[in-house]
C-alpha cells in the first residue's frame, strides 16, 4: 500500500575496511510528520539518507519508503520521494528555470507542464527576483532554496533533507524552516531531515532521534525527551571541577537525574523551585558555596549530553568549520 | 505565495518522455552550457588551423617529390590530418562536460530522476559531435581559402565532415569512460591526450606506401589510417567507394568498442554500493 511512511528495520551499513557507519538502526516515521535526525558529524546521518533515497545499499536490514522497498523497488521510491542532499548539486552555468524544467521533464512532464511547474516552484521558494541570473551568482541561501525546489519538481510525498541549513546564516536558516513547515502543513508531506542543530530539531520535528556512533541513542518527541530528564533543573555553578564533583556526590538523591557539565551541576526534578531551600541548606552544611544558582527547563542539548556524554555545540562553530564535514562522501573516485 | 496542489504519487508518470526526447533534452542542455563558455572552444580551432598552415607551408614544397601523391595537392593530403587531430582532441569536450557535472553533483541529481541512463551518456556525446561538426566546417573553410579543391565537390566535403564527426564521436566514448571512471577533470584531460600517438602512428605526412617496417604495420592496424585515406581520396582523387567504406567501417569499429567501454564505466559509476 502506497503511503507517506518510512519504516527502517535493523539497518546496518558497513563500508570496506570494517568501518561500521550505521549499526542496527530501527525507526518509524508516520505519514505527514516531520522527523528530525540529530547527531554530530560522522554519526551516520548522511549514510542513512543515502540508503533511504536509493543512492546506497544497506549491508543488512530493511527499509521502506511509502511502502516501497529501497533495495528492490528503487524506481518507485525515486518517484515518491524527493531529496536535497548536503552537497548541493547545481550547475553554476545554468539558469534556474532551465534546471527546474529539465528536472521536471525527466520525470515525464510535458514541456508546458514543466514550464508551469518551474515558475510555480520559483515562487514557492521566493526566487522570482533571481529568475534570469545564472546559478553561479547565487548566494548560499539561494542555492539551498533552489536545490529544495529541485527536490520538489515531481511533488513527492516524502521529502529527505540532509542538513538543509548547514553553513547558512540565521536569516536564511529561518527561511528554510518556514519552507519546511509550510510543505508539511499545507501539503501533508512527510519530512525526514538530518541536522546537527538542536534548535532546528526542536523547532521543526515532531519526533527527534539522536544518533551517535551509528546507533540511535534515544528517540521521541522533543517535549517527551526533555521531560524524561525532569521538568525543570537547578543549575549550580562552582569554582572548579573538583568542587562541582564534590557537590554532586553530596546532592545525589535530591534529583531524579543529575548531570555534571564542566563546572556546573544540574539537578533535574519535578518541582525544582520547592527543592531550592533544601539544596542550599545541604550545601551550607557541607561548606560548599556555589557561584551561581539558576532554574531552567531542560533543552534538547541537555538531552543530548545525557545520552551521548558530549555536547553538540554545532551552533558555536563558524560556517567554515562545518564545510570540512567528515561525513561527506567524496564523489571523485 | 504559490499554492500548489496536494502531492500525488507519480504526477507525471503517464507521459514519460521517450528515449529520443530525453537525449534531445540532455543534448540541448549540454550545448547551452558549452556556448556559455565559448572561450573553451577557441584553442582547438586555433591549433588545427595552425597545424594546417604550418604543415602546408613547410612540407607543401617537398610534396612534389613524394611519388604517392601523383601530382595531387599536398593541402588536400594534409588537411585530413588536421581534421582528424581536431576531431580527436575535440572529442574530450563531451567528457569535460560530464566530469563537470560529476564534480558539481549535478550528475547525481539527474540520476535521481527516472531518466534513461543511455540519455545521460549520449546527451553530452551528441552535443560534442555537433561542436566537432562546426569545427570541421571551420577548418575546411580555412582550407578552401588556402586554395583547397575537392575532387568530389561539395558532397565530398560534407562526407569528409561526416567522417570527422563520426570519428570524434566514437573516440568520445573513450574520454567519457575516463570521465565516468575517474570523476576527475585532470584524469579526463590526460586521457584525451592518448589520441596523440594515434595521429602519428599512421600515414601522417607521407602516403602509406612510403612507410616501412614497424611503422607500416602500426599504421595498417590503426583505424585512423583508413579514415585519413578515405578523406584524402575524397579530396584528391574522387569517389573511391572501397576507401570510403573502409573509413566508415574503421570509425564504427572504434565507436562500438569505445561505447561498450563507456556503458561499462557508467554501470560501475551508477552501481549502488
Amino acid at each position: 500500500m502506497v503511503n507517506g511512511e518510512i519504516i527502517v528495520e535493523n539497518l546496518v551499513k558497513q563500508y570496506p575496511g570494517n568501518v561500521l557507519a550505521v549499526e542496527d538502526v530501527s525507526l518509524q516515521v508516520k505519514e505527514g510528520s516531520i522527523f528530525g535526525f540529530l547527531g554530530p558529524n560522522g554519526a551516520g546521518k548522511s549514510t542513512i539518507i543515502k540508503i533511504l533515497t536509493t543512492l546506497a545499499l544497506p549491508t543488512s536490514g530493511r527499509a521502506t519508503v511509502g511502502g516501497y522497498d529501497v533495495v528492490t523497488e528503487a524506481e518507485d521510491v525515486r518517484r515518491l520521494a524527493g531529496v536535497a542532499l548536503q552537497d548541493i548539486g547545481l550547475d553554476p552555468l545554468m539558469k534556474p528555470l532551465e534546471l527546474l524544467s529539465l528536472q521536471t521533464r525527466m520525470f515525464g512532464a510535458s514541456r508546458a507542464q514543466a514550464a508551469q511547474r518551474a515558475s510555480e516552484l520559483m515562487e514557492l521558494v521566493n526566487l522570482t527576483d533571481a529568475v534570469d541570473r545564472r546559478v553561479g551568482t547565487y548566494s548560499g541561501g539561494m542555492r539551498r532554496r533552489l536545490d529544495l525546489a529541485l527536490a520538489l519538481v515531481h511533488e513527492p510525498r516524502v521529502l529527505f533533507l540532509d542538513e538543509p541549513t548547514t553553513g547558512l546564516d540565521p536569516a536564511s536558516r529561518r527561511d528554510i524552516w518556514e519552507e519546511v513547515r509550510r510543505l508539511n502543513r499545507q501539503l501533508g508531506m512527510t519530512i525526514f531531515l538530518t541536522t546537527q542543530y538542536l534548535e532546528e530539531a526542536d523547532e521543526l520535528a515532531d519526533i527527534v532521534a539522536v544518533i551517535d556512533k551509528g546507533r540511535i541513542a534515544i528517540q521521541g518527541s522533543p517535549a517527551r525527551l526533555k521531560s524524561e530528564l525532569g521538568n525543570e533543573s537547578i543549575n549550580l555553578a562552582f569554582d572548579g571541577r573538583d568542587m562541582a564533583e564534590k557537590a554532586l556526590t553530596e546532592l545525589d538523591g535530591f534529583a531524579t537525574q543529575t548531570q555534571l557539565d564542566r563546572e556546573t551541576v544540574r539537578l533535574y526534578m519535578e518541582n525544582a523551585a520547592e527543592a531550592i531551600p533544601s539544596v542550599v541548606n545541604r550545601l551550607r552544611d557541607v561548606n560548599i558555596a556555589p557561584i551561581s544558582l539558576t532554574l531552567t527547563q531542560p533543552t534538547l542539548d541537555d538531552v543530548f549530553l545525557q545520552v551521548t556524554g558530549q555536547r553538540l555545540r554545532a551552533e558555536a562553530q563558524p560556517a567554515g568549520a562545518l564545510a570540512a564535514d567528515g561525513e561527506r562522501e567524496k564523489r571523485g573516485r | 505565495m504559490a499554492q500548489i496542489a496536494a502531492p500525488m504519487t507519480g504526477r507525471y508518470s503517464a507521459g514519460e518522455a521517450g528515449l529520443a526526447t530525453q537525449i534531445a533534452m540532455i543534448t540541448r542542455r549540454n550545448l547551452t552550457v558549452i556556448f556559455r563558455t565559448p572561450q573553451a572552444l577557441l584553442p582547438p580551432l586555433i591549433i588545427s588551423v595552425f597545424f594546417l598552415v604550418i604543415y602546408d607551408s613547410t612540407l607543401g614544397e617537398a610534396a612534389a617529390f613524394l611519388p604517392g601523391l601523383s601530382g595531387n595537392s599536398y593541402l588536400g593530403f594534409i588537411l585530413p590530418l588536421s581534421l582528424v587531430s581536431s576531431a580527436l582532441s575535440g572529442s574530450s569536450l563531451a567528457a569535460q562536460n560530464l566530469v563537470r557535472d560529476i564534480e558539481s553533483g549535478y550528475f547525481d541529481k539527474l540520476l535521481l530522476t527516472p531518466a534513461s541512463r543511455t540519455a545521460l551518456l549520449l546527451g553530452p556525446i551528441v552535443a560534442g559531435g555537433f561542436i566537432l561538426g562546426l569545427q570541421a566546417v571551420f577548418v575546411i573553410v580555412v582550407g578552401l581559402l588556402m586554395g583547397l579543391q575537392s575532387a568530389t565537390g561539395m558532397a565530398g566535403l560534407l562526407a569528409v565532415i561526416g567522417l570527422a564527426v563520426l570519428l570524434g564521436s566514437g573516440f568520445a566514448g573513450f574520454t567519457v569512460s575516463a570521465a565516468l571512471g575517474s570523476g576527475n577533470a585532470a584524469v579526463t584531460q590526460a586521457a584525451s591526450f592518448l589520441f596523440f600517438p594515434l595521429t602519428f602512428l599512421t600515414a601522417s605526412f607521407v602516403p602509406l606506401e612510403l612507410l616501412s617496417g614497424w611503422l607500416k604495420v602500426a599504421a595498417k592496424l590503426n583505424p585512423i589510417t583508413y579514415v585519413l585515406e578515405a578523406m584524402r581520396s575524397l579530396l584528391n582523387s574522387g569517389w573511391d567507394m572501397t576507401a570510403l567504406w573502409q573509413g566508415i567501417g574503421a570509425c564504427l569499429i572504434l565507436a562500438i568498442a569505445m561505447y561498450a567501454l563507456a556503458v561499462y564505466a557508467l554501470r560501475v559509476r551508477t552501481k549502488r554500493k
